[in-house]
């Protein structure tokens, strides 16, 4: 249990307590190990209970059933709650408040030792691109500022877990970007990062683990390499060889051409264009350079619910 | 733990004491003491006690408005998702609950307390006299009041949505402050069994306009009363809200 971060056991959450109301299940028998140092992708579509995992595992719901360890101690337990960071999907601040007071406040309370809250308070600002703001009120802050200070007061612990619930929302193409190279420099650190997102792409990019969620059950998860399979073959021509491409543009379900002059096709699986590849590259070494096809994680994900995607026109 | 309470404390009365309305009150509650120096002839020369009586009934009005104050604080923060934010640190929910009637309690002592120094100014400059032991110990419990209603506004605000939360703890308030005349009734006599506060207890204005003395002990014991009575409250309050899921 010492080399696990987040930990759930057929964790159960039924909303409603009214007798003669309908109960909503809202997240049935979600079982988890997720280890150390990985950065773990949380994904579903809406409604799948990506969220209210995220609150069991914050304490800020009780569950109907099951259990769940953070930092292999109980979620209720103060001393691990000071080891974690939280961001939540929509965050909220008191808008009388400036920055410098709201995150001296959350400062406090993850007892950051009185001589060190300046510094700290000072670095994730710094960090999250908001110095100018610290002593303007939360109130006056945009979506996109109020989640930068949202990052703020997460990572001000140095937490060793951090939990994010749609951590890129809100924020510019910019802002995006310094999010993940927080997330990965916190990774760096050695920090767990436990993040939900609908962005498939930056979920791709970023996380080690994955592991989607759809009506409240868990579909599947691990890591990306597990998860996504083998679709067949990617080949990788060097410019100057234009007839070779040519030759297999009709077995190729995809081509690209490089701006260096060179191809890429890609190829399903097949015994005939298998051998096809093999022969050339036994014969052109240098000019061809054969790998393995991944599937992406955006069509994994909806086969996984069982959606099809409709191809853009 | 008290570290934590008065983190959350120091949130809440820096943000009642930020809002401008309040100082405006307090100006107008300072105009409304002094222009009673002016009613000399229509009081038939009871000007003296009017001021005095209505300081200590202003002065117990903007009690009742702090505390019902957090009563709207509460639920919006726990709407909007504020709430969650902090108790996902380690911060216990009791500690939130009692950071916030510290914190209203701090913010309603200064602010009684500017209103009663200005009156004891008013009435000094205007009398000419000095200001009477019984006039301080009048307006001193209006100031222990605010412990014992802020705690009320804090339990009713746990499970109750703000509008709602203010008007309930309105009503409780007014119920409790008119003790005698609702206890002639014995329908009503078994609600004082500690359910609700008697409230009554800190109102002392005939005492203080008639400058009959008050013993200290007195103050002592409803200051006592008024504590004990919070941390019923609050005992209550912490119950219902360890259940409650959040936002």
């Amino acid at each position: 249990m010492a080399e696990i971060a987040v930990f759930t056991e057929n964790l159960s959450k039924t909303y409603g307590w009214l007798l003669w109301k309908k109960k909503t299940p809202s997240l049935t028998d979600l079982n988890l190990s997720i280890p150390k140092g990985v950065v773990f992708g949380f994904l579903g579509p809406n409604g799948a209970g990506k969220t209210t995992t995220i609150r069991l595992l914050m304490d800020l719901i009780k569950p109907s059933a099951g259990t769940a360890l953070i930092l292999g101690k109980p979620t209720s337990d103060h001393d691990v709650k000071e080891r974690v960071g939280f961001l939540p999907d929509c965050p909220a601040f008191q808008p009388y408040l400036t920055a410098n007071e709201f995150l001296n406040i959350c400062a406090k309370l993850l007892r950051v030792p009185s001589g060190e809250r300046k510094k700290r308070i000072a670095d994730v600002l710094e960090t999250v691109n908001m110095t100018e703001h610290a002593r303007s009120k939360l109130g006056g802050f945009s979506r996109g500022m109020t989640q930068r200070i949202g990052i703020a007061q997460a990572i001000l612990n140095n937490p060793d877990l951090l939990i994010l619930d749609e951590p890129l929302i809100g924020l510019d193409p910019l802002g995006r970007q310094e999010l993940k190279n927080i997330i990965l420099s916190q990774k760096r650190r050695g920090t767990n990062v436990f993040f939900s997102s609908h962005i498939l792409s930056d979920v791709e990019k970023m996380a080690d683990y994955v592991g989607i969620l759809n009506r409240g059950k868990l579909l599947c998860y691990g890591t990306l390499d597990e998860l996504l399979g083998d679709t067949g073959h990617k080949a990788k021509i060097r410019p100057g060889m234009d007839d070779m491409a040519k030759d297999l543009l009709s077995d190729a379900t995809s081509s690209t051409k490089l701006a260096d002059g060179g191809w890429e096709l890609v190829f399903n699986s097949g015994a005939a264009i298998d051998q096809k590849l093999k022969s050339l590259k036994s014969a052109h070494p240098e000019a061809i350079d054969i790998s393995s096809s991944k599937e992406n994680l955006e069509d994994f994900f909806f086969r996984k619910i069982g959606i099809t995607k409709q191809n853009d026109v | 733990m008290i570290n934590e309470t008065m983190a959350i404390a120091s949130g809440t009365w820096r943000r009642m004491l930020r809002v401008r309305a309040v100082y405006f009150l307090i100006v107008c509650v300072f105009i409304l003491i002094g222009s009673a120096y002016n009613y000399n002839i229509l009081s038939m020369g009871e000007h003296k006690p009017l001021m005095i009586d209505v300081s200590l009934v202003l002065n117990t009005v903007a009690a009742i408005l702090i505390a019902i104050s957090v009563s709207f604080e509460i639920p919006r923060e726990l709407r909007e998702g504020v709430a969650s934010t902090l108790l996902t640190k380690p911060l216990g929910r009791t500690e939130y609950l009692v950071g916030k009637l510290v914190g209203t309690s701090i913010a309603g002592f200064i602010i009684c307390g500017l209103i009663a120094l200005g009156f004891f100014v008013i009435f000094s400059f205007s009398f000419n006299e000095q200001v009477l032991t019984s006039m301080i110990q009048g307006h001193l419990l209006v100031l222990f009041s605010v412990i014992p209603m802020t705690a009320l506004a804090v339990l009713f605000s746990v499970f109750i949505p703000e509008m709602l939360a203010a008007l309930v703890t309105a009503a409780v308030i007014w119920f409790t402050h008119n003790s005698p005349v609702l206890l002639s009734s014995s329908a009503t006599k078994f609600l004082y069994g500690g359910i609700v506060p008697d409230l009554n207890l800190f109102n002392l204005k005939a005492q203080a306009v008639y400058t009959s003395s008050i013993s200290w002990a007195y103050l002592g014991t409803a200051f006592a009363w008024g504590i004990v009575y919070s941390v019923f409250a609050l005992a209550i309050a912490s119950l219902i809200f360890s259940y409650k899921d959040l936002k």
